[in-house]
């Protein structure tokens, strides 16, 4: 285990943006996201959820693949490579780092997603344990450790105050370690210590969260039984806005939509972000399958907690990362959604 | 506060009772002090859970649109801004008037959660209460006093129409309007200061972090199109791809759309998850209208004509000078 003095963070900052892209929580017009650092911005450690998940940086908003062009009656057609550097994404949350896991559940299957592949490579991923949780976050209902290392993060960092401690868990994790090895110190048997009273607190504050009522092995029903339960799908698609908030800011969230530019002579082909709240989701040639929100809405909520589970031993595509509960504009949230279909403890 | 939901309840219960109306609309405390949300009520006996704090922001005008079709009489709660936008609705012809019984709330401004957990980010706020000049923060352990100012959404601190313009029943004394009318184009101004490649970046830099999520143009009660033409695949302008140009271009006929329309509620940039400040540029058209046309405020009654649907010979721009500046 390492050490870091907060103190020399910008130090550490600039020899890493030497090396890589560099990525953090920035703040910036009210907002935090995972930015691209530069020299004087405003990095915020403190928060523990930015507005958008780091999934872009895997899964991007929008992604060409192929250009063509028709020139003469010939069709050419060029395949555009995934673009970016290697990049160091640090401050993750341990809910968003297993959202990459999730992610990896979809693209690296056969077959492999060769973009998704290129991107996910090429990030090292230093996570950031949460001392400070959310009223709405609820990460322990999925399984996350909001306090210990998160399987998957290259390096596993904690606020320690006035310090950061780093534990490497990869190759990857391991090698930038050994980049930057000047600016840290061997961590002293009273910092680990100190590391476990932290981890302590952590879990005390998670307990005490909202929303740690919620516990899914208390939904009943087969998936046909789920899906016919119209009325609750109903009460909630009736307020629903349809608006993609949810499904964009959604770590787990994968749908994509193929496209073209078109001109008259040429042309790209894309992928980008779809949302099942989108009116046009589904929407074949035959037409759609869904045509209310209601179809729509009941499609979300069991995609994250019966198909995906289903088709991945029982691991829900949630991470509880709390940003739909935070977001939507009519508060309508997984959690509400759990609850609902019987997913709550019981009270004693 | 407790006495208006006392009411909403008694009058809720009542007119669901007597059949005054098939279904209500209104707002229901969730699991957190900063929530409460639109809750759509057809038994008496439901009526008990509508509250009224300082967190039914939602405006359930728009719900009108979808609800009505499926029902011969609604009942809704409005605040001022709600109201506005139920006017803009009515002249929109997006819904009837005998069809919705609307019972109005005086609103004295509701509070931003945002700027509540700035203050007390990690204290685990539990209660967020209306005191004599402002508002009481309470945890667990502590409590604190904070000036309405310090906590109100932005757009409340401007807002020019807290109390409802249209109601069939009024619940709560009515609130002193003492906002200053200037204030409300402040931020109109700084970027109208802006040289013309300033305000190209700032705008480039705002929508550079929009998600396309579509969530300004769904709340926006002036946003009333039976289908949109950003969700027509036909139209081929659906404009999925994520990149300058078409996030400039939705935002840009987005607010062009509803020129004339738009009642300043605000709602747009509220609820954005990127934080993009939509409320100025709708304003900035409302201040021009202003300038050009003579000061007029969309949703204050659902007669007068927009004056960019109408022409009048005395009007600013004659269509008569050939060219434009």
């Amino acid at each position: 285990m390492k050490k870091i003095l907060k103190t020399k963070l910008p130090e550490l900052w600039q020899k890493i943006d030497a090396d890589f892209d560099l990525f953090l929580p920035i703040e910036k017009n009210k907002t935090l996201n995972f930015s691209l650092w530069k020299e004087g911005e405003k990095v915020n450690l403190d928060r523990v959820r930015t507005n958008a998940s780091p999934k872009h940086l895997v899964f991007p908003q929008t992604e060409t693949y192929l250009k063509f062009k028709n020139e003469n009656k010939k069709l050419s057609l060029e395949v555009v490579e995934a673009e970016g550097d290697e990049y160091v994404l640090f401050g993750v949350r341990p809910c968003d780092v297993k959202s990459f896991k999730l992610l990896d559940n979809i693209f690296l299957r056969d077959p492999v997603d060769t973009y998704y592949k290129v991107h996910r490579d090429r990030g090292i991923i230093i996570s950031l344990g949460c001392s400070n949780p959310e009223d709405t976050c609820f990460c322990t209902s999925f399984g996350v450790e909001a306090a210990s290392a998160p399987e998957g993060a290259d390096i596993a960092a904690w606020d320690m105050g006035d310090s950061f401690l780093w534990k490497t868990q990869s190759e990857k994790g391991q090698k930038l370690m050994e980049s930057v090895e000047e600016f840290f110190t061997d961590a002293h048997e009273k910092d680990l210590k100190t590391l476990e009273h932290e981890k302590d607190n952590i879990r005390e504050k998670l307990k005490e969260l909202p929303f740690s009522n919620i516990d899914l092995s208390k939904i009943k029903g087969t998936q046909q039984e789920i899906f016919d339960q119209e009325e609750i799908w109903n009460e909630f698609s009736e307020k629903c806005l349809a608006c993609g908030t949810c499904s964009y800011l959604c770590p787990t969230c994968h749908c994509y939509d193929l496209c073209d530019y078109k001109g008259s002579n040429k042309g790209e082909k894309f992928r980008c972000w779809d949302s099942c709240m989108s009116s046009d989701f589904t929407l074949m040639a035959h037409g759609n399958p869904r045509t209310s929100q209601m179809q729509r809405l009941r499609q979300r909520f069991m995609h994250k907690l019966v198909y995906y589970p289903k088709n991945h031993e029982g691991v829900y595509s949630c991470v509880g990362c709390g940003r739909c509960a935070d977001r939507c504009p009519v508060h309508i949230d997984i959690v509400k959604i759990i609850k609902k279909l019987g997913g709550e403890k019981n009270e004693l | 506060m407790e006495n208006i939901t006392k009411k909403i309840r008694a009058v809720a219960k009542q007119a669901l009772i007597n059949k005054e109306i098939d279904k209500i609309l209104g707002w229901k405390k969730g699991d957190l002090w900063s929530e409460s949300y639109p809750v759509f009520i057809t038994k008496p006996e439901d009526a008990d859970s509508l509250i009224w704090d300082s967190f039914c922001i939602n405006n359930l005008s728009k719900y009108l649109i979808k609800e009505l079709p499926k029902y011969d009489k609604i009942g809704i709660f409005i605040k001022g801004c709600d109201s506005t936008s139920f006017n803009q609705l009515l002249k929109d012809n997006r819904i009837n008037r005998e069809n919705v019984v609307l019972y109005g709330i005086p609103c004295e401004g509701m509070v931003d959660p945002e700027k509540v957990k700035k203050i007390m980010l990690n204290d685990r706020v539990t209660r967020v209460k209306k005191s004599e000049n402002g508002f009481t923060l309470t945890n667990k352990n502590t409590s604190k006093d904070v000036l309405g100012e310090e906590i109100k959404y932005d757009k409340c601190l401007t807002c020019t129409s807290p109390n409802p313009v249209v109601y069939d029943q009024l619940l709560g004394d009515v609130v002193n309007n003492n906002v200053n009318r200037e204030d409300r184009f402040k931020g109109v101004e700084e970027i109208e200061s802006m040289t013309p490649d300033e305000r190209y970046n700032f705008w480039k830099g705002e929508f550079q972090r929009c998600l396309r999520c579509n969530a300004c143009r769904d709340i926006c009660p002036a946003c009333s199109c039976v289908k949109c033409v950003f969700d027509n695949s036909d139209a081929e302008i659906s404009g999925k791809a994520k990149t300058e140009g078409e996030d400039t271009f939705f935002h840009i006929v987005r607010a062009y759309h509803v020129a004339g329309r738009c009642v300043d509620c605000g709602e747009c940039a509220r609820i954005c998850p990127a934080g993009i400040p939509l409320d100025k540029l709708n304003r900035k058209i409302i201040k021009d209208i202003n300038e050009v046309y003579g000061e007029f405020n969309a949703g204050l009654d659902s007669t007068t004509p927009a004056p960019l649907v109408t022409f009048k010979l005395e009007d600013a721009d004659t269509f008569s000078k050939q060219g434009g500046k």
